[in-house]
């Protein structure tokens, strides 16, 4: 009995000790506030939600040293609900970092903002003009056009020898800012565009485009179209006999996206991203694929993992020291750090991201391999 | 252009027509039983496309199978909606009707958003199978499931609506609400049927285009300003115009996309619109209703 009760005064005695030097531990461990702001719901909400997966699983493994906290807000589809979440975040907490939204208007109406209160924005929005503004607080962890597309075309051009693109692009900011880069690029290239035409994000019927495209003549059809959009166009194309390849912007890696298609519709069909983590391509990369799939039930894509980098490079800064937003603004800046995806740096306008992918579907599954990698794509690293 | 795929595209711009002509269908049933527009109508009809997708998980069957149930289903649901969104509200301005509307399309929105997620869902097709001959011409059987289960709704409605005593307490509650009551008619149960068919149709609508066309939480504005088009164009609260109209949009879509482009066939449409609300505001085929709102 008398040596039981000291057994057991000991495991407590050990456990406090344990506790007590947790907490000291945890006392000195740097504070970080991280809010979300992403759009979970309404047109963007497909890759918003993506966003926010990758932010929280990076923030919820967190990394020694660094004591985050974080909250997610929706930000919906509009600027004024995207200023009024950051505003709201802003007077609640000292904030150190955002994890900001992808879609580019909002971000336009919160980087004045950011810029005030002097507190990083780290998002993956494609929008070219977010770096464009000389505002130092924003760092986009999601190739632009000028590197994507440029792979897209290169792949097309150097890879499959093509020099007929028959180019189908949305009407949106987004598709109007791929094909600019695309016609730049296959131009620079020495490939002659046989054909273009936008589409409303709201067209159904994909035929007269395939129709009109074909006639044209040309060698491979390019797309650079949202998810929906780019599923219906190639199972058209698919249904109509085309034996052409499809190379396909990046809403074609999204798992979604394929999940709409037969694996035999997606024959012959490749596309850009940034990375393609359902992929694999190293243990690292698997093992954050299996983890976003148990926490979410879901497929990892390229946004999300572009996210989880950001905030991944966020906390190791501030592990290293960089405690006040402005410290970690100046490191995120300065310093170039290893991801799951790539290797991200700054090229002085906020722009971390400068590799990209080109992925192909073999026909006989809906995971994709790495058909290339283009790195440094435009020399910025 | 060859004749197979100038047929494929009169037969798409027909399949699109039909489903259209479905939700302009409902959309116009509650114009002419209530005057109010139902602004949730899009918003039903991906309720519809999203039921299916979820029925198909559970009973990985055609399409075609699980039509009652999707019909069945979004009929209670417009039993709901007339509950929540019509009745409390039938005496005051009709502008909160409108209001009352909106805010079920974005419960909607947001609630499949928070039950299936942002991604684009495909449903079953309608029948399995790919393609079917016609004339030496090979043709998308989907296009023409699509076809026929539509006319089949579309005329199973007209006969409800001119064969049947509902129909007819229906079409009296359109044509003169206080006169029906007067009748012995009771009308409020009669509003609420409408809202059920009219829901039901938009199920239909959402289950025939969710597999050719994908389903998105957010798909249901696009669809309604499409069916509001319709029944402008085929006459304000008309049912025949409203098919009608359906047709013709989704004709001029195709085709003008396909002689020149969408961007022109979109700007176009919007065009002969403000043409036609100029030139002839009681629409194509003539008002139903003359008490447009």
């Amino acid at each position: 009995m008398h040596r039981t009760a000291k057994t057991v005064a000991a495991i407590l005695l050990a456990g406090a000790t344990a506790l007590a030097a947790e907490s000291a531990a945890a006392a000195d461990d740097k504070k970080a506030v991280f809010p979300v702001l992403v759009p979970i719901t309404g047109f963007l909400a497909l890759e918003g939600t993506a966003q926010r997966n990758g932010a929280v699983l990076a923030l919820d493994e967190g990394i020694d040293g660094v004591a985050a906290r974080y909250e997610v807000q929706d930000t919906g589809t509009s600027p004024e609900v995207a200023v009024n979440a950051l505003l709201r975040a802003l007077s609640r907490d000292e904030v150190t970092a955002v994890a900001a939204s992808i879609f580019g208007t909002q971000m336009l109406a919160m980087m004045p903002v950011a810029a005030e209160a002097e507190v990083p924005l780290l998002t993956v929005s494609g929008t070219a003009k977010l770096t464009e503004m000389g505002n130092p607080w924003v760092f986009r962890f999601f190739p632009t056009d000028a590197v994507v597309k440029v792979a897209q075309a290169r792949y097309i051009v150097e890879e499959l020898g093509k020099k007929r693109p028959a180019i189908i692009y949305q009407t949106t900011a987004y598709g109007q800012s791929g094909q600019a880069h695309l016609l730049a690029a296959f131009e620079k290239l020495g490939a002659k565009v046989v054909y273009e035409e936008g589409l409303a994000p709201d067209v159904k019927d994909m035929l007269p485009a395939l129709t009109k495209a074909l006639a044209a003549d040309p060698d491979v059809l390019v797309l650079h179209l949202h998810s929906g959009l780019t599923a219906l166009f190639v199972r058209q194309a698919k249904a109509n006999g085309t034996d052409l390849p499809i190379v396909a912007g990046s809403a074609m890696h999204q798992p979604t996206t394929a999940a709409l298609l037969e694996p035999a519709e997606l024959a012959g069909v490749c596309a850009e991203s940034g990375s393609s983590p359902i992929s694999g391509g190293s243990p690292e990369m698997n093992a954050f694929a299996e983890t976003y799939r148990v926490r979410f039930d879901a497929e990892p894509d390229a946004f999300a993992l572009g996210q989880y980098d950001a905030m991944r490079m966020a906390l190791t800064a501030i592990a290293e020291g960089a405690a006040t937003p402005e410290a970690l603004r100046e490191k995120l800046a300065t310093t170039e750090y290893r991801g799951l995806a790539m290797t991200y740096k700054s090229d002085g306008t906020g722009n971390m991201a400068h590799d990209a992918v080109i992925v192909c579907y073999d026909g006989e599954s809906r995971i994709p391999h790495i058909a290339a990698r283009y790195e440094n794509v435009d020399g910025a690293r | 252009m060859d004749g197979t795929v100038l047929l494929q595209l009169l037969l798409n711009a027909l399949s699109l027509g039909a489903a259209y002509g479905l939700v302009a269908l409902g959309f116009a049933l509650v114009i002419g039983a209530t005057g109010a527009v139902n602004f949730a109508q899009g918003d039903l009809v991906m309720a519809g496309g999203l039921l299916t997708v979820a029925l198909a998980s559970l009973l990985p069957v055609d399409g075609l199978l699980l039509l009652p149930l999707v019909v069945l289903a979004m009929a209670g649901l417009g039993l709901l909606v007339c509950a929540l969104a019509y009745l409390p509200f039938r005496n005051a301005p009709p502008v909160s009707v409108f209001v009352s509307t909106i805010a079920v399309g974005i419960l909607l929105q947001n609630g499949a958003n928070g039950l299936f997620g942002a991604a684009p869902r495909a449903g079953p097709p309608l029948l399995s199978g790919g393609e079917v001959g016609f004339g030496g011409l090979v043709l998308d059987r989907q296009s023409l499931a699509v076809i026929v289960a539509a006319v089949l709704l579309a005329g199973g409605t007209w006969l409800l609506l001119h064969r049947s005593q509902i129909g007819r307490r229906m079409r009296a509650t359109a044509q003169d609400p206080e006169m029906a009551r007067a009748m012995g008619v009771n009308t409020t149960r009669t509003i609420a049927l409408t809202f059920a068919l009219a829901t039901a149709l938009a199920g239909a609508a959402g289950l025939l285009l969710s597999n050719r066309y994908f389903v998105t939480p957010v798909e249901g504005t696009n669809l309604m300003l499409k069916a509001y088009i319709a029944v402008v164009v085929g006459g304000w609260g008309r049912i025949g115009g409203a098919l009608a109209g359906a047709m013709l949009v989704a004709g001029f879509e195709v085709i003008v996309s396909s002689v020149l482009s969408y961007p022109v066939a979109e700007a176009g449409l919007y065009i002969c619109v403000l043409l036609l609300l100029l030139l002839r505001p009681q629409g194509v085929f003539g008002e139903a209703l003359g008490r447009r709102v």
